[in-house]
């Protein structure tokens, strides 16, 4: 039973040079069709489920018209919402206008915004605007419930750069961040300008843990920080490895043990052809999914869920009792998770679990 | 055929002085095969071989010149398989002794020419490649005459390219090379002189008649191991296998007889029949001993069965392998395997890859170290890990070679440093002529096995060449020297060195070490240890740290292919304790740069 929705807004009024993601420049004919494509898709394949978490990703869906805002928001009127459902819309920093937060303010209870940095000649590299901070101000006035998206590994980036984006977040009172280093994908303006990356961002890692660890923030997910009650519902459905609906272009989603992916090209969604793939994980696979996600929860893996989940004790696996001992792995009494001091190799440890005698 | 009209030979030639191009245009000549089939090399048919340019296995044709049948054997050209040319020559009367136009005499000259001497041939001396610009008819000419005592009109001039002399050649075999005696009439005497296995014929074994006749459907029995089977087919190469009746004295052919297990067939072994043998058995040969050893590891531990096999297989062919099972800490399951020398190693590791697409952990090369311990026994010590504690051991000796080394004049400086510094002992130099020199040392083999021969060819530009005779053990001050990873002893990369030098190679080694182990999650540290004292040591800095991407609703697709990339490429990796080790990093210890 999925209890999450993820909605797909591809619309950007400008493109970012280092995005990857289903996304268009925004075209006003084309906004009215898409609507109305994802309401038929959402239709067709909403199965009437109690929802606890909606999230409006993109894209940058607050580029979207007041008017279109207003379309959005009936068409996911037909959800069955819980009491204490979260709402997020992703937006960007330019769009937090009076207007548009006094709009929002009953429609949704969480802000994601795109900040990136707050750094001038970095957002310039990026393709994205320059911050205009009253408008933040004012966000958090409409919201208590924000995320900032902080970007660091830049070339050009020195760790004042980084201290300065931070300190402006704290006195922001940002409840909640995520921060990624930056990646080159392939198609993205960047990767084809063959920009270098930072060598080593280890330092700014280890600055931003100790830094917000030390403001009161929780270091839940390896790159998110949540003040207390404040980690995203949303996305710990992902790394807790549960169903989810994907509605839109180019999102995914995962259903019983299906997982799906939706079409990217727009003509061909507004033409009605939604989901491009299906695929059927096996059991194997569906657990591997499970220590490649949850081990991203510092937290990490419950063992009692895990055997509830799976009919199997997590520690009869026999990596998990190799990594425990070699101690790249740590338990206590309920959780399993990655040895602090390797959270930032995870990769080598979570590249054990795809053996394909992982169960045996 | 009238056993008068059989003429047996080999062709002998230092390796690239065109043998097998010879023995393609006898066969060419003889119209064993059109040239239209004629596949560059014919003899040669491993891919390994012709890739290398060098035969390996011999091959026995039985060719028809006018009223004559030939049966030509091919012989290897490498010093490593001087062993199998001595097989080919035990089993002819008469021998082809092929030098190169512009090279002269080299090493394999010399040592095939003694081997044909040793065993009464008929040798036959050929220069070949005359048409090449930089051919110098007459100083070779002088040569062979000077260190062999030819006589100018017994050497053939030919081009094997243009099939120049081929004919004339072929003439001097008829009328040189004598008749195989022996009798027909006697008890069936054949010398197995090389063996291979077939998967429809079981194991196949090449004979050269020397006494009686052999038909199919007899019981044959093997003198030495005493194993009796039925000739179910007996046959000759044309090169194309011809079924026959009967093999007769003087000829050389080929018999299969369901006999499974090669172990049943002994190469040197007499074949006689069951129910009417012969007394005593042919001379055969003393079996070659390996000198040098490793250990062979499957990358993957599963595929240890099938390495035993390959192993069994090749041995079939290759009397010359030796291997038997051995445990190491850091690899796992494995065999200890001796080989007659490095290119032989490399060539047997390069057939298991290829044939039986096994991924392989080499060890480092050792020879066998005899080593006295304190209450006087002796033991043969073929891998570093067998040396007994320090305090037990009463003296140490290890192999040494002789060498002849034949180089231009020009290059005498630079071959004895190069010797000295591999702890040679001068013995002599001879002159073959003003400008060529034979230069002798004792050298310690183990020497010889890491990078000697490379060396002496990139410093003399290819013009050297090498050969050895093992002359015996000597006593040195050898240690055994252990390398420790992230403070444990990797059993696999002990090695016995000389203590003057153990200080330089395990420098070498751990710097090799450092350079080929990626990062891991942690620092680790690379010693070289003589017993308790460490001599060097380099560290390995820990990974930073990987890329930290995103991983919301669709990206864990992503996430997996990353993953299953970043798999992939620790395929080739052998953890070894904590501590992810490629497979190559084992032969670190080969990997010698001079400072």
């Amino acid at each position: 039973m999925a209890k999450a929705v993820y909605i797909h807004i591809p619309f950007c009024a400008s493109i970012c040079t280092y995005c990857d993601f289903a996304k268009v420049l925004k075209n006003e004919k084309w906004i009215d069709a898409y609507l109305k494509a994802l309401k038929q898709e959402i239709k067709i394949n909403y199965q009437g489920e109690i929802i606890n978490t909606l999230y409006i990703g993109g894209g940058t869906p607050s580029t979207l018209s007041l008017q279109q805002l207003e379309t959005l928001f009936n068409i996911l009127k037909i959800f069955k919402l819980s009491k204490n459902v979260e709402i997020t819309l992703e937006a960007n920093v330019e769009d937090l206008t009076q207007e548009k937060l006094e709009f929002l303010k009953n429609k949704i209870n969480r802000l994601s915004i795109g900040v990136q940095s707050f750094d001038d000649k970095i957002l310039k590299l990026l393709g994205r605007k320059r911050v205009d901070k009253s408008n933040l101000i004012l966000a958090k006035k409409y919201f208590n419930n924000i995320n900032v998206d902080l970007m660091y590994g830049f070339n050009e980036e020195n760790l004042d750069i980084l201290k300065e984006d931070i300190n402006m977040l704290l006195n922001l009172d940002i409840p909640h961040i995520s921060t990624y280093s930056l990646i080159l994908e392939p198609h993205t303006k960047l990767y084809i300008d063959n920009y270098q990356l930072l060598d080593d961002s280890t330092e700014n890692e280890r600055y931003i843990e100790k830094t917000l660890t030390k403001h009161g923030y929780i270091h839940y997910e390896i790159s998110n920080y949540a003040k207390k009650d404040f980690a995203s519902k949303h996305n710990l459905t992902y790394w807790n490895n549960d169903n989810y609906y994907g509605f839109g272009l180019g999102s995914s989603g995962y259903l019983k043990d299906e997982r799906y992916e939706n079409e990217n090209n727009l003509m061909k969604y507004l033409n009605g052809t939604f989901i491009k793939e299906k695929h059927k994980l096996t059991k194997l696979e569906t657990i591997q999914n499970e220590f490649i996600l949850g081990f991203r929860k510092l937290k990490g893996i419950n063992k009692n869920i895990f055997k509830d989940k799976y009919g199997l004790d997590i520690k009869d696996i026999k990596v998990i009792d190799e990594l425990l001992k070699q101690s790249f792995l740590k338990e206590n009494n309920n959780y399993i998770f990655i040895n602090h001091k390797y959270l930032y190799l995870s990769n080598e440890i979570l590249v054990k679990f795809l053996d394909n005698d992982l169960l045996k | 055929m009238k056993q008068e009209n059989i003429r047996n030979f080999s062709i002998i030639a230092h390796i690239d002085h065109g043998k097998s191009t010879i023995a393609d245009r006898i066969l060419e000549l003889t119209g064993a095969i059109s040239e239209r089939e004629m596949q560059s090399q014919l003899l040669d048919n491993m891919d390994l071989e012709r890739e290398r340019g060098i035969t390996i296995k011999l091959n026995a044709v039985q060719l028809q010149y006018g009223k004559y049948t030939l049966h030509l054997i091919d012989t290897p050209g490498h010093v490593d398989f001087s062993y199998e040319v001595s097989r080919s020559l035990a089993a002819s009367e008469g021998a082809v002794l092929v030098v190169d136009a512009a090279q002269g005499i080299e090493a394999q000259t010399l040592a095939n020419v003694y081997l044909a001497l040793e065993n009464n041939l008929t040798i036959i001396p050929v220069i070949n490649k005359i048409d090449l610009p930089n051919a110098d008819v007459p100083k070779v000419k002088r040569e062979l005459m000077d260190t062999f005592g030819f006589s100018e009109d017994e050497i053939i001039l030919t081009s094997a390219k243009t099939g120049k002399g081929i004919k004339e050649l072929l003439d001097a075999i008829v009328e040189r090379i004598p008749a195989p005696l022996g009798s027909a009439h006697g008890k069936l005497k054949a010398l197995v002189f090389d063996s291979h296995f077939d998967s429809y014929k079981g194991v196949v074994a090449l004979v050269r008649i020397v006494d009686g006749k052999l038909k199919v459907k007899d019981k044959i029995k093997m003198m030495a191991t005493g194993a009796v089977h039925e000739a179910v087919e007996l046959g000759i190469y044309t090169p194309k296998e011809k079924q026959t009746d009967e093999l007769v004295a003087g000829e050389v052919g080929y018999i299969s007889g369901s006999i499974k297990s090669v172990r049943d067939i002994k190469v040197g072994d007499t074949i006689t029949l069951e129910n009417d043998p012969a007394t005593d058995s042919l001379p055969g040969y003393k079996p070659m001993k390996p000198m040098v050893f490793c250990g062979l590891y499957p990358l993957e531990s599963s595929k240890y069965p099938d390495l035993r096999e390959a192993l069994d297989k090749l041995k079939l062919n290759d009397a010359a392998l030796e291997f038997e099972p051995e445990t190491s800490k850091a690899l796992g399951f494995g065999f200890r395997t001796g080989f007659l020398g490095l290119l032989h190693m490399d060539i047997t590791l390069e057939r298991i890859r290829r044939e039986f697409g096994i991924e392989l952990i080499a060890t480092s090369p050792s020879v066998i170290y005899r080593v006295t311990k304190t209450d006087k026994t002796v033991i043969d010590v073929d891998n570093p890990i067998k040396m007994p504690e320090r305090q037990k051991i009463l003296k140490v000796e290890e192999p040494y070679i002789k060498t002849n080394i034949l180089v231009p004049s020009d290059y005498i400086g630079p071959v004895m440093e190069l010797c000295q510094n591999k702890r040679g002992n001068y013995v002599s130099i001879d002159y073959l002529d003003k400008t060529r020199v034979n230069i002798h040392y004792e050298i310690p083999l183990s020497e010889i096995v890491y990078d000697f021969f490379d060396k002496l060819k990139g410093m003399t530009r290819g013009y050297a060449s090498l050969d050895y005779d093992l002359i015996g053990y000597k006593e040195s001050n050898l240690v055994k020297m252990d390398i420790l990873l992230n403070g444990e002893i990797v059993d696999a990369l002990s090695i016995i060195v000389h203590k003057d030098f153990a200080y330089k190679r395990g420098r070498a080694i751990v710097e090799a070490l450092r350079k080929q182990i990626p990062r891991q999650m942690f620092e680790v540290p690379i010693q070289a240890v003589i017993g308790s004292k460490a001599i060097a040591r380099a560290d390995i800095k820990a990974m930073r740290k990987n890329v930290l991407a995103k991983c919301y609703g669709g990206d864990v697709s992503r996430k997996r292919k990353l993953l299953e990339k970043q798999k992939e490429g620790k395929k080739k990796m052998k953890m070894v304790g904590r501590v992810e080790v490629p497979s190559e990093a084992f032969l670190a210890v080969l990997s010698m740069e001079e400072e």
